[in-house]
């Protein structure tokens, strides 16, 4: 039986990586006594996968993870059992079982919404932030560099991004964004807000930065789907080819 | 500088926790950590570990008194690690003093801090976390306010390079003395004592050492003149043992991390002690007699530990476990109980002579795990120096078994620079590892790799060799490169560690007080993390040395002399002077010397009058 759980990590839990994430749901489903399905092979792994990764530090509002179950089980149970052996900050939201053949979420997942909040280096006005945002979204090419260990590479991050507003409230400015997911790599939240300081001169203090994903989604004609609700429609849709 | 409250520094670390490496290092939140109440106990304990996160938390011992301590109502225990250099910066920039990861409670306010002394290279890190916590390094520079600074863990069988910097030393297994030592903690807050006056109280505990109350005096060459104790003093502390292994607290809920730790396993510790009676190894000597734990025991802490942990595998733990006389049937068990559960098991560094390839598949067929090896020395002759029991024939068949049941990587450990070693003794390492790799080849591995790790000998007290001096440092490396020169074949791989590390090693393992201003002038000028080759400053250590004029040479590389006072002599691990002497004469006429599990007594001194015996429940 696969189950897609959907949960929020947010608070202390930001800080587990992606790749402990999946050991900590493991160890969980194990305290909880929810046998898990396991890879065949030299190296048995318990066949636990999530969507697009969450960065070190950043909260997630509402992440999913497929996991293979050996047996048949109530979901509510699942759930039930599974957030009492989960670490704080984890929580739960929804579960439900898919069915045979349900893409993975790695495959759908192609759209994020991030809200972002720092402190002011400096004062900003509303219109300056608004004329910042307007310079901003003209642009038709942005380019980033990232520096990795083979050295800096330069990376055009406007056409990812899709939608891009701030507002101000009391010393911070928030901004909210969307940003299209994928195969080729996506673009950070704090690669766009460093490069509205850079490029517009917004005076923001970086270091105060918290981000935190507010979605994560299957953009599907012109809409935003949630993993679960493209899965109906997939499911809806392959039911109807069947007859 | 007024210092900083739990919630203040929450605060400000909540601010560039996401700028530092492996922010989960700092948080305290894992799985099963313990949140005890302030108000509603009596003595607050911060265990305090001088390495990083991922170090500390593999280590048995810390978990096994972290959780021991919290299990009395009246005591809370919390943790810290030596935060990484990166973490250290942000601290001192912004006058963030060193917290315990629990209740982010600075150190400071801490009744007592207890360090584990596991390695003499993490000595500079003690200073440097008690610095970071705005505590004085020097027992006389600290106030009554102050927390008692104590220390347990192997190296405190030599502790004389830390003596005026920790208030007392805790030797030997800490089970039952650590909770005395506590329980007196309290009665001195509830009602204090002159410092003086509470030292020789708990001076009074078995295992416990106050350096304070020993007055050291030298000879004009350099040599230790004597050891005088204070009146009231033990003339020698003795080590504390737990008597009853099997009986021992054991953790049942341990702490399952949110990253990645060296050790990510459930330990199951299945005996203490090992009477093979290698004359190199420390632990082999100071861990004595042999208990083993009944599988009855390990299996019901194992179905604990898998419940309370998640853990996806579980290590039998020992200084040998393939000696331990129920391995066979414990792993049987573990695995056909747990085995569809996910849960793999693990042994570590296996003898060659106790090994059997059947186990070796019992433990695959969960998991696979690397095979690792240790014959120590090349030749027969140089292995029965140092009495380690395994033969050339045990290596091999014991290699061709395993190639023959699917392994293809084989790591072997040994030593150079160790006493006696001459050339065909470095031939030897070379030509064993042709040997291995020429059977795995035979047998039809393709991808055959075999790894051969040469550690440098560094003498260590309470062993048959302490009198040894170490080879120096470019005899070593000359060794070094020569068989670098010798294994140039692609199935195997050779690794070295860098002679520097293993010569301040020496000087510390084999030191006295006068080491203190070293190594205190060592961390004031940045000397940290020494164990970690990316920040080793040896030429910090050097200049050290050079200011204050003491010569390392004279600690590393001196033979002592068995009527020289050593400066470790007013500490007992139980096993005699007479009997080191013994082994030591034993060891340089090749004689071997057989474990007493096996057959009669060696007269090691362990056992009689402690109440003690060696303990086997196969």
């Amino acid at each position: 039986m696969r189950v897609r759980i959907a949960y929020s990590k947010l608070e202390e839990s930001r800080y587990i990586a992606h790749l402990d994430l999946a050991r900590v749901f493991e160890r969980a489903m194990r305290r909880a006594e929810i046998p898990m399905a396991y890879s065949e092979g030299f190296n048995p792994h318990p066949k636990i996968s999530f969507g697009s990764a969450l960065a070190v530090g950043v909260e997630g509002e509402k992440e999913y993870v497929d996991v293979e179950l050996q047996q048949e089980m109530d979901i509510g149970e699942v759930l039930g059992r599974l957030q009492e052996q989960l670490p704080k900050g984890i929580r739960l939201l929804e579960g439900r079982v898919l069915a045979d053949g349900s893409k993975a979420l790695m495959a759908v997942l192609n759209s994020a919404s991030y809200r972002v909040r720092l402190a002011m280096a400096l004062p900003i006005t509303r219109v300056r932030l608004q004329e910042a945002l307007d310079s901003w979204l003209e642009r038709e090419h942005v380019t980033y560099s990232r520096y990795s260990k083979k050295g800096p590479t330069e990376k055009d991050i406007r056409p990812l991004v899709k939608s891009l507003t701030g507002e101000i409230k009391g010393e911070e400015v928030i901004f909210d964004l969307e940003v299209e997911v994928g195969s080729q790599g996506g673009v950070r939240p704090e690669e766009v807000v460093g490069s509205l300081r850079e490029l517009e001169s917004l005076p923001l203090d970086m270091e105060s930065i918290h981000i935190k994903r507010t979605g994560i989604y299957v953009s599907y004609q012109g809409q935003n789907l949630s993993p679960f609700e493209h899965d109906q429609i997939q499911r809806g849709r392959s039911k109807q080819e069947a007859r | 500088m007024s210092i900083m409250t739990a919630a203040e520094i929450r605060r400000e670390m909540e601010r560039f926790l996401p700028q530092v490496s492996k922010p989960n290092r700092y948080l305290g939140t894992e799985w099963n950590s313990i949140h005890k109440d302030w108000q509603q106990t009596a003595v607050h304990m911060a265990f305090a570990f001088p390495d990083v996160y991922e170090v500390g938390m593999s280590h048995l011992g810390t978990r096994i008194l972290y959780h021991l301590v919290n299990s009395f109502p009246e005591f809370l225990c919390e943790r810290t690690f030596a935060p990484w250099v990166d973490m250290e910066e942000k601290m001192r920039d912004r006058g963030i003093p060193l917290y315990a990861l629990e209740s982010f409670e600075p150190l400071k306010k801490f009744d007592v801090i207890g360090f584990t002394l596991q390695y003499e290279m993490s000595f500079s890190n003690i200073l440097n976390m008690l610095d970071l916590a705005g505590i004085p390094v020097r027992s006389a520079d600290r106030q009554a306010q102050d927390p008692w600074i104590i220390a347990g863990g192997p190296c405190v069988y030599n502790p004389e390079p830390l003596a005026p910097f920790i208030d007392f030393f805790l030797i030997g297994e800490s089970e039952e003395q650590l909770p005395q030592v506590l329980g007196l903690i309290k009665e001195q807050k509830e009602k204090p004592r002159e410092r003086r006056e509470f030292l020789q109280r708990v001076a009074q505990v078995q295992g416990v050492y106050v350096p304070e109350l020993y007055d050291i005096s030298y000879k004009p060459d350099g040599r230790i003149e004597k050891i005088v104790p204070a009146p009231g003093a033990p003339v020698v502390v003795e080590k504390a043992i737990v008597t009853d292994l099997d009986q021992a607290f054991f953790p049942s809920n341990p702490i399952v991390p949110y990253m990645e730790i060296v050790h990510d396993r459930i330990m199951l510790e299945v005996m203490r002690g090992c009477s093979r009676g290698c004359r190199f190894c420390q632990a082999g000597m100071i861990y004595r007699p042999v208990r083993e734990r009944s599988p009855q025991t390990l299996m019901q802490q194992a179905e604990e530990l898998v419940r309370s942990t998640g853990y996806e595998e579980m290590s039998l733990t020992s200084l040998s476990t393939g000696d331990y006389s129920c391995v066979q049937p414990v792993i049987q068990e573990i695995v056909a109980k747990y085995g569809p559960q996910g849960v793999g098991v693990s042994l570590p560094s296996l003898r060659l002579d106790s090994f059997d390839v059947k186990l070796a598949e019992e433990v695959q067929k969960v998991r696979k795990s690397g095979l690792t090896f240790a014959p120590e020395a090349g030749t027969q002759r140089l292995r029965d120096v140092i009495n380690k029991g395994v033969t050339e024939e045990n290596l091999l068949e014991t290699s061709e078994a395993a190639f023959k049941a699917g392994w293809s990587s084989i790591k072997l450990y040994f030593m150079i620079g160790l006493p006696t070693e001459v050339q065909a003794d470095l031939d030897g390492i070379a030509d064993l590892a042709k040997k291995v790799a020429d059977l795995g080849t035979k047998n039809g591995r393709r991808n055959v790799k075999v790894t051969v790790s040469t550690s440098s000998f560094v003498p260590k007290s309470h062993t048959p060799f302490q009198w040894e001096p170490q080879e120096g440092m470019r005899s070593l490396e000359e060794k070094q490169q020569y068989l670098r020169s010798k294994l140039k074949d692609r199935r195997i791989k050779y690794n070295y560690h860098d002679v520097q590390t293993s010569f301040l090693e020496a000087v510390f393992a084999k030191g006295d007080r006068r080491l203190a201003e070293v190594l205190e002038w060592a961390f004031r000028h940045g000397c940290r993390f020494d164990g970690w080759s990316d920040q080793f400053r040896y030429d910090t250590w050097l200049q050290a040395f050079h200011e204050l004029g003491i010569d390392p040479h004279f600690y590393a590389h001196r033979a002592m002399d068995y009527d020289d006072v050593l400066p470790w002599d007013h500490l007992d691990s139980g096993v005699s002077k007479r009997f080191l002497i013994e082994e030591h004469h034993r060891a340089l006429r090749g004689t071997r010397t057989l474990d007493c599990r096996h057959t009669d007594c060696t007269g090691c001194g362990i056992c009689p009058g402690r109440g003690v015996q060696v303990d086997l429940k196969g």
